[in-house]
């Protein structure tokens, strides 16, 4: 009898430790295939870009076979490249800049709309995500374009205003994309507040801009930071936008990556300018964590 | 009156705004219809022959069908794998777990040019030639963090009892899977494989690196024709591609609502 039991017990044991590993082998396969293609295809090619943003240049093949940091150091010693880190950098932040103020309102008023109308405003708002609308900016933007032509029939202007291929083309361009990031993230925060507390803000007499300025504001401040981050990095790294409404005349760190790897054919310092791009990007976000361990009230980067 | 001034000026602002978001689309889709050689708003006389031009333009097509084509083998392999990925994820405890959540979120921080870059030196080592396969890799790795954040948010609360009965009952894990998990999880995964869709279809930056002259796909095919010509053309191949996205977002709307799918990102 007692055997009985002791093998019943064992065999009940094992089918157990069976299935712990028939579910550890299933969790392995259910991960394989997105491991193995980002393995394969995402790791290793930046990792070999990498080795490579370390070699130097060769006319004929493109990368020498000699190691050497003279990419990263010529890039760094440069006025003109780093001009484009500032260029970069000084769109970036005025597209930020410009997204939190025109994002606010709209956020504010979606979170307090409702039903249908709610629907296709975040639909609207979300647009620029899903459809690309770079070129439509070419049409309006140039000597040519819809600006200019209703200025000049309006008697505003003499002669066509440069437009396109400047910063400002850029920096608009910037902001209608990325634009849902921020309200996304605004709205977040806003629908977390409890609509009493605004309440009762009105109720003790506060006027709207002080309701505004000591509740709402603060309040939404962790949104308004998290949206910012993501704006800002994907703007820094953004490529299409700047080739598009910038071109040649309008070089940031994306575009110099891209004209060193298939203009120049110069692989080694293309990919140098493309890692000093990430840490960039990279060094922003981990700030931006950093401050907001401190803060401990923050919403985090989704 | 003075009180309700400052409401008056909020709701103008806003209008403000979403006549900037909207203003391209409209002035794409009506200068598409000028009778005029060159782009003009508003258009001159309507006409459809910029569209019936485009058919004497067989590049555009090809690089229409090749766009299509990408993006729908991008869609189905990203969304099956990841939401098997996106399973393991949420119901098991392994090993390396946040290295892999990092891994597989980390191509949206990762400028898609240093991407674009490293991917089309890889392909020439490994001797990939251009070709949909390989553009629809790239494109994988672009899109499963979109599929994976909307399957986990969908598999997120999910009362697995229900699972438990199915096998109670005796049906196998494949049945339970197609018949029980996926129906229940089946918002999160079609608005992943739409988005993934729409996502492919719309990439310039990884594309511009991959193609080859035989094989286009049509935001390329739209950069380069730009670069040294610049009519009509160009407006009615962009309204012909917001119109696709503009349908795949209304059926969004339509089959789950566009608050639902991204109220689970908050």
């Amino acid at each position: 009898m007692q055997a009985g039991i002791g093998t019943e017990h064992d065999l009940l044991l094992q089918q157990k430790k069976k299935n712990m590993n028939k579910k550890r082998l299933d969790t392995w396969l259910l991960l394989l295939p997105t491991l193995g293609i980002f393995i394969f295809f995402f790791l290793l090619p930046l990792f070999f870009l990498f080795m490579t943003s370390f070699k130097n240049f060769d006319a004929s093949t493109g990368v020498g076979n000699e190691w050497t940091l003279q990419n990263y150091i010529k890039f760094m010693s440069d006025p003109f490249y780093l001009g484009v880190v500032w260029r970069t950098v000084k769109i970036a932040l005025l597209t930020t800049l410009i997204t939190i103020i025109i994002s606010y309102p709209v956020a504010f008023q979606i979170s307090r709309s409702k039903g249908r109308a709610r629907n296709y405003l975040t639909l609207l708002v979300l647009s620029p995500l899903l459809i690309s609308m770079v070129i439509s900016w070419v049409i309006l933007l140039s000597n040519n374009g819809v600006v200019n032509t209703t200025l000049l029939k309006m008697g505003w202007i003499d002669q066509p205003l440069t437009l396109l291929y400047t910063e400002l083309s850029v920096v608009i361009g910037m902001v209608h994309v990325l634009f849902p990031y921020m309200v996304l993230s605004i709205m977040g925060s806003l629908e977390k507040i409890d609509p009493s507390v605004i309440r009762a803000s009105q109720n003790l007499g506060a006027s709207s801009f002080r309701t505004f300025f000591s509740i709402l504001l603060p309040l939404t401040l962790p949104g308004v930071f998290a949206g910012s981050v993501m704006v800002f990095s994907l703007s820094v790294s953004s490529f299409v936008t700047p080739a598009i409404l910038g071109g040649p005349q309008v070089k940031v760190m994306s575009y110099l990556t891209y004209e060193q790897v298939a203009v120049m054919l110069n692989w080694p310092y293309g990919g140098a300018i493309g890692f000093l791009l990430i840490l960039i990007a990279t060094i922003t976000i981990i700030a931006y964590s950093k401050i907001l361990a401190r803060s401990e009230k923050g919403v985090a980067i989704q | 009156m003075s009180r309700k001034l400052p409401k008056y000026f909020f709701n103008f602002v806003c209008l403000l705004v979403y006549i900037f978001l909207l203003a391209p689309i409209v002035v794409v889709l009506l200068s598409s219809l000028t009778t005029t050689e060159y782009i003009v708003f508003p258009p001159e006389g309507l006409t459809l022959r910029w569209y019936t031009e485009l058919i004497e333009h067989p590049e555009f097509m090809q690089s229409f069908t090749l766009s299509i084509i990408v993006a729908l083998g991008t869609a189905i392999i990203a969304t099956a794998i990841g939401t098997l990925a996106s399973l393991a994820f949420v119901r098991r405890q392994f090993k390396g777990k946040t290295a892999i959540v990092q891994l597989v979120g980390s191509p949206l921080l990762i400028p898609s040019v240093v991407f674009g870059v490293a991917l089309l030196q890889f392909y020439s080592w490994i001797g990939l030639a251009a070709s949909p396969l390989a553009l629809i890799l790239g494109h994988i790795i672009l899109t499963v963090p979109f599929v994976m954040r909307l399957v986990v948010a969908s598999l997120v609360g999910f009362d697995r009892s229900i699972e438990q009965a199915a096998l109670n009952l005796g049906a196998g894990p494949m049945k339970v899977f197609f018949q029980i998990t996926l129906p229940i999880i089946k918002s999160g995964v079609i608005a992943g494989a739409i988005f993934a869709f729409i996502t492919s279809f719309d990439d310039l930056t990884v594309a511009l690196f991959i193609v080859s002259t035989d094989v286009v796909t049509l935001p390329v095919r739209i950069y380069t024709y730009m670069q040294y010509q610049y009519d009509p053309i160009i407006t009615s191949v962009s309204s012909i591609m917001i119109l696709f996205t503009v349908v795949l977002m209304l059926i969004i709307e339509r089959v789950l609502g566009v608050g639902k799918v991204f109220s689970s990102k908050n």
